[in-house]
């Protein structure tokens, strides 16, 4: 698909872009991207890529422009889960109706008056077994990130106490491979229809048990709008594969970031700036998503580039967050700016659904709880931290200790 | 078309002249008139969008609904009871047909 023979010579090229430097640590080539340019093609990547702060918000605003509805990630959705499209892949009006059904559980009022409370159980419960393994052995991820993620994701969609927080761990692992199974690889393949066949079998379940006994669950409110019911399994499936990594990797990236700034970590438990406003620093720092893609609707100029109807398009957001120009010495962490209106969520009617409740669940619940329970809680450089990815970026290995 | 007036703390104004069915929202996020932001894009999910309607023009607004009232809650700059709306909610035509409005000094 040489699509970049059709260019003037205005747009940039990036081809210097490596995409196992991306996977190491992206942010060295993203600093290069943007000084680049708005609009930068990346011929590895057979992508046009939006690096900076102002472009990408702008072009997140223009889904006439830029749609969501983009052939070859879909296909591969469709194939994920079962044939259809999540709203995540939908354009307005379509995707608002399945959209506006979940809002109401995810509003602030409704996080902290519903969620909250089982967020805190939830979080009590998984230090208690952090405690248990040990200042020697813990791993921030694998004990407590990864489940406390995951249980508040079972008790968001509502499903029964009885599913494991490892099976939604490896349900939302498998939906994510399949996401991204560009190969075709069968046994991704295989891995994420049998997970597929897992979660269809509990909302068998559910959802006749839902349709009597509405709660505040999103499956419940996917339900009362009367979707068909094959839309409500597969915004399901979605908010599993979407609705897992990154919370987990906000709690390790928190701790982590508070852990290798000592002095900011004083100012946050002192209480010189709230839990929710450190939370919002390490977003817009070491954002979860790195990249969304979009599809161009048609030929278009835009920021001094011309971008060819049907090419793929990647807002950047971990990179458009360490722009200088909106957030100065952006590539410092810094709990006491204001990093509001930072890119971590995305911006416009594809904004993460989860915003309010990921704010809450470990920026107000998991993280300051943490720090309570265990004051000396800290990284143990004795072992191995590790990170990995740009797509999807976070520390897939934690090891804490404490006194 | 409707007028929709946006004064600025600094004294300034920016007038626009919207087509029916228009949110104040996105006639100010798509001529980029400065401090209205409309992080959520216009579904009441954020309060980036916050603004103070005018006193004359308030009576044939219609009342504020469940999902914007939690959401003025959360606005940066302190609600007032009476004039604070989100401007995602009003659309010109529908819900009036000439409007004039402060912006917040602030949204994050």
């Amino acid at each position: 698909m040489p699509i970049h023979e059709n260019l003037t010579v205005d747009t940039p090229v990036a081809d210097w872009l490596n995409p196992q430097e991306l996977m190491t640590d992206p942010y060295p080539s993203y600093a290069r991207l943007r000084e680049a340019g708005d609009v930068v093609y990346a011929p590895a990547l057979q992508s046009y890529l939006v690096p900076r702060y102002t472009a990408l918000r702008e072009t997140q605003l223009h889904p006439e422009l830029f749609s969501v509805r983009s052939s070859d990630v879909n296909t591969m959705m469709e194939r994920a889960f079962g044939g259809n499209r999540p709203m995540l892949r939908k354009d307005d009006p379509e995707h608002a109706v399945e959209r506006q059904a979940i809002n109401p559980t995810l509003r602030p009022r409704q996080i902290a008056q519903t969620w909250s409370p089982r967020f805190a159980q939830t979080v009590e419960h998984w230090i208690d077994h952090l405690l248990e393994v040990g200042p020697e052995n813990a791993d921030l991820n694998r004990d407590f990130a990864a489940p406390v993620a995951s249980q508040n994701l079972i008790d968001l969609i509502g499903f029964p106490s009885e599913v494991h927080v490892d099976s939604l761990r490896r349900w939302s692992t498998d939906f994510i491979d399949g996401l991204s199974n560009v190969m075709s690889d069968p046994d991704i393949w295989a891995r994420c229809d049998a997970s597929r066949a897992e979660v269809n079998a509990v909302l068998d379940e559910l959802i006749p048990h839902l349709r009597r006994h509405p709660d505040a669950s999103i499956t419940s409110h996917l339900l009362e709008v009367n979707l068909p019911e094959d839309v409500v399994r597969t915004n399901v499936m979605l908010t599993i594969s979407g609705g897992m990594n990154e919370p987990q990797h906000m709690i390790t990236n928190m701790v982590w970031a508070l852990s290798t700034h000592p002095d900011q970590q004083r100012t946050v438990r002192a209480g010189e700036v709230s839990w929710g406003d450190a939370f919002e620093e390490v977003v817009r720092w070491v954002s979860p998503i790195g990249m969304a893609p979009r599809e161009a609707t048609a030929d278009i100029e835009w920021f001094d580039a011309k971008i060819p109807q049907g090419a793929t398009v990647g807002l950047l957001f971990a990179s458009a967050n360490r722009d200088d120009s909106v957030f100065p010495r952006a590539d410092e962490l810094d709990v006491t700016r204001n990093a509001r209106g930072h890119l971590g969520f995305g911006t416009g009617v594809h904004q993460c659904a989860g915003r309010w409740a990921a704010k809450n669940a470990v920026g107000e619940v998991a993280v300051p709880r943490l720090y309570e329970r265990i004051g000396s809680l800290m990284v143990d450089d004795s072992r191995q931290v590790s990170w990995q990815g740009w797509f999807f970026r976070g520390l897939t290995a934690l090891p804490v200790t404490w006194d | 078309m409707v007028k929709i007036s946006f004064h600025h703390r600094d004294g300034s104004l920016d007038v626009l002249n919207v087509d029916d069915g228009t949110s104040v929202m996105r006639a100010a996020v798509t001529s980029g008139i400065a401090g209205i932001v409309g992080e959520c894009g216009g579904q009441a999910m954020c309060a980036t969008c916050h603004i103070y309607v005018r006193e004359e023009y308030l009576d044939v607004l219609p009342p504020v609904r469940h999902d914007e009232e939690e959401m003025l809650d959360c606005t940066t700059e302190p609600r007032d009871e009476r004039r604070s709306r989100l401007a995602c909610q009003l659309s010109a035509g529908r819900d009036f047909e000439a409007i004039e409005v402060d912006v917040p000094a602030t949204q994050f």
